[in-house]
């Protein structure tokens, strides 16, 4: 009985997040949508500087782009589409938006998620060793570490790191010109950025701060004292609230951080990402290009979020019956 | 959800009884301090401006003296175009100080009223208030700004605003767990029995007397995110332009000297935001641990 997990109210809770998601995706969809139409600006103008002045036959672009209609039609439109899984076609290169999207989507994805990891792993081991309080001054050090580490500009690392591996080493491909796509380069164009976030994107001292507070707090419970008290693994016993949750809940915080690290990164790195493509996309006004970019950025937000509560949910059943995220 | 300070009762009216000047060990003294060496630094960069006390003009431009390595003349040499980068990147501070100070101010305060109002009416004010601060909180920062950027074309102080405002979420949840947190405590309920003003109890007795340290830090933390950003932006070629200093665009400058072999263009300007950035998260840290729950030992 004791053991057994209550699904219902999980899956409940999973349902309500979900739902709120939904809400909010509508709400940052027509956020920005609003913001592209009353921004000074018009995506008429990388068709008209090339070919006319002609007003019919800008009314036929117009028409043709579905610019013609009012804000509230264009909007629901888009949205009908989405629903449907089309995100429209780019002004510029009258592609779908989504293989663009994905294209770029996925290696951003990986960067993200990679620096991710690399920063975990860097972060929870000095949390965990400064959290014991066994030697103070070896922990006072490396937190002092993680502090430097976090604050260095990722820039600049980025130069370091191509520096040495491209010049000394001769391995990494010095600062290729045309951006390369797909995968057939070797594992080092991919890990260097990747190691490079994750050491720079200055999200490692809050981690640590972070898990080093939640951590001594469960060590300092009734709990872990009994089961010191009869002998078995401290770890066992506080690594879902001193350990999981924390990360789970830094992961969740941090992705909107990293995610906007990475445009810095891909930049450095010449990485085939989204924030060249966001850039581009708004200096066209390539309204479907933005709207699309946006909301992918805000699912990948929201499912750190979804993973976060479904987590929470499984390791402490008390938040679902309450109702509310703790 | 963001970082949360672990606050239990009895924890924390012990540790309040405690003096602030005696709260604080070695480390806490040499993080605290560090950090306010930062921030004189900064404070005085403006005070050279004004009085002329800068060792050269940051926009004076020396071509007979290009590319000098530090001796007693420049102190941190010269870059390719002969200006001196010790004063550039003493002027370069002031890129980001004036226009952080803006966007945190929006941060603390929006933040501070959303998370006062929404813990401590709860119910529907609650669900309207969380829902528009969790509206800014799924798109990622850096997305919002490039936006902002390639529409509007601003400045670095609407650019500092939006910074500020996308702030308001984390600002607004600290504030908001804490007041949840008071809220029960029983001397709110003396005061509420006592027939005090709300208006009272909220400013005075919650945020007054409860809320300074969570605000305090904050704000430091801020600021070094507000560094981060605006170094970044600067390095993008979106922030202050090139004649003008400021530490990210010198750092982008020194780019093509740097794969030569002539580290020092983008070194120092990257040391210089290194070392301000710990300064503040350091300064934070410290008055967190002064200010707020300390571990026990």
């Amino acid at each position: 009985m004791k053991y057994t997990l209550l699904w219902k109210p999980i899956l409940k809770l999973v349902l309500r997040e979900l739902f709120i998601t939904i809400l909010l995706l509508l709400g940052v969809s027509l956020l920005i949508f609003s913001i592209l139409h009353f921004a000074p600006g018009d995506p008429l103008h990388i068709f008209i500087n090339i070919q006319t002045q002609n007003p019919e036959e800008i009314a036929a672009i117009k028409r043709e782009l579905g610019l013609d209609r009012g804000i509230a039609v264009q909007y629901l439109s888009w949205l009908n589409n989405l629903i449907r899984g089309n995100f429209g076609n780019s002004f510029r290169t009258g592609k779908p938006v989504f293989s663009e999207l994905i294209n770029v989507g996925v290696n951003t994805l990986i960067l993200t998620i990679g620096s991710l990891i690399v920063t975990l792993l860097i972060a929870v081991p000095i949390a965990v060793v400064s959290s014991l309080r066994r030697r103070p001054f070896l922990s006072w050090g490396l937190t002092l570490f993680a502090y430097i580490l976090s604050a260095l500009p990722v820039f600049w690392l980025g130069y370091i790191a191509i520096y040495i591996f491209a010049k000394k080493f001769n391995i990494f491909p010095f600062l290729s010109a045309g951006a390369p796509s797909g995968f057939r380069l070797n594992w080092i164009y991919f890990l260097l950025p990747i190691i490079v976030l994750g050491i720079g994107n200055g999200s490692i001292s809050e981690i640590i701060r972070h898990m080093r507070t939640q951590l001594e707090r469960v060590l300092s419970e009734d709990y872990i004292k009994a089961a010191k008290a009869k002998g078995a693994s401290i770890w066992r016993h506080s690594f879902k609230e001193g350990i999981l949750i924390p990360v789970t809940t830094m992961i969740a915080a941090k992705i909107p951080f990293i995610l906007g690290g990475a445009v810095v990164v891909e930049q450095v790195f010449n990485w085939p990402g989204m924030g060249r493509l966001a850039w581009q996309a708004s200096l066209d006004r390539d309204y479907p290009v933005i709207m699309g970019i946006t909301i992918f950025a805000a699912v990948v937000v929201h499912l750190g979020r979804l993973s976060q509560t479904i987590v929470f949910a499984f390791v402490n059943p008390q938040t679902s019956e309450k109702g509310e995220d703790a | 959800m963001r970082t949360r300070y672990v606050q239990r009762g009895a924890e924390v009216s012990e540790f309040s009884q405690i003096p602030i000047w005696r709260r604080a060990n070695k480390k806490d003294l040499i993080q605290i301090g560090f950090g306010l060496i930062v921030v004189l630094f900064v404070l005085s960069s403006y005070i050279a401006a004004v009085l002329h006390l800068l060792p050269y003009d940051p926009l004076g431009i020396n071509l007979k003296e290009m590319m000098q390595s530090p001796d007693y003349k420049h102190i941190l040499g010269t870059d390719f175009m002969g200006r001196d980068i010790l004063s550039r990147i003493i002027v370069g501070s002031q890129a980001y100080f004036m226009p952080g100070l803006l966007s945190i101010i929006i941060a603390l305060f929006f933040g501070t009223m959303a998370g006062l109002v929404s813990g401590y009416n709860g119910g529907r004010t609650d669900s309207i208030i969380s829902y528009i601060l969790d509206l800014i909180d799924s798109i990622p920062k850096m997305v919002i700004i490039l936006l902002a950027i390639a529409f509007f074309r601003p400045g670095i102080y609407f650019i500092m605003l939006i910074v500020g405002i996308t702030n308001i979420p984390t600002v607004a949840s600290l504030i908001k767990s804490k007041v949840i947190f008071l809220k029960k405590r029983n001397f709110i309920e003396a005061a509420k029995a006592l027939g005090l003003k709300t208006r009272d109890i909220i400013f005075k007795h919650i945020l007054w007397y409860n809320c300074k340290a969570i605000v305090i830090i904050q704000a430091t933390l801020g600021m070094a995110e507000v560094i981060l950003i605006e170094t970044s932006l600067s390095y993008l070629g979106f922030g202050v332009q090139e004649p003008e200093p400021s530490w990210g665009n010198m750092v982008a400058a020194g780019k093509d000297y740097f794969f030569r072999g002539d580290f020092f263009l983008s070194t120092a300007p990257a040391v210089a935001i290194l070392i301000s950035i710990l300064g503040f998260y350091l300064l934070g840290d410290g008055l967190n641990n002064l200010l707020e729950w300390r571990r026990r030992r």
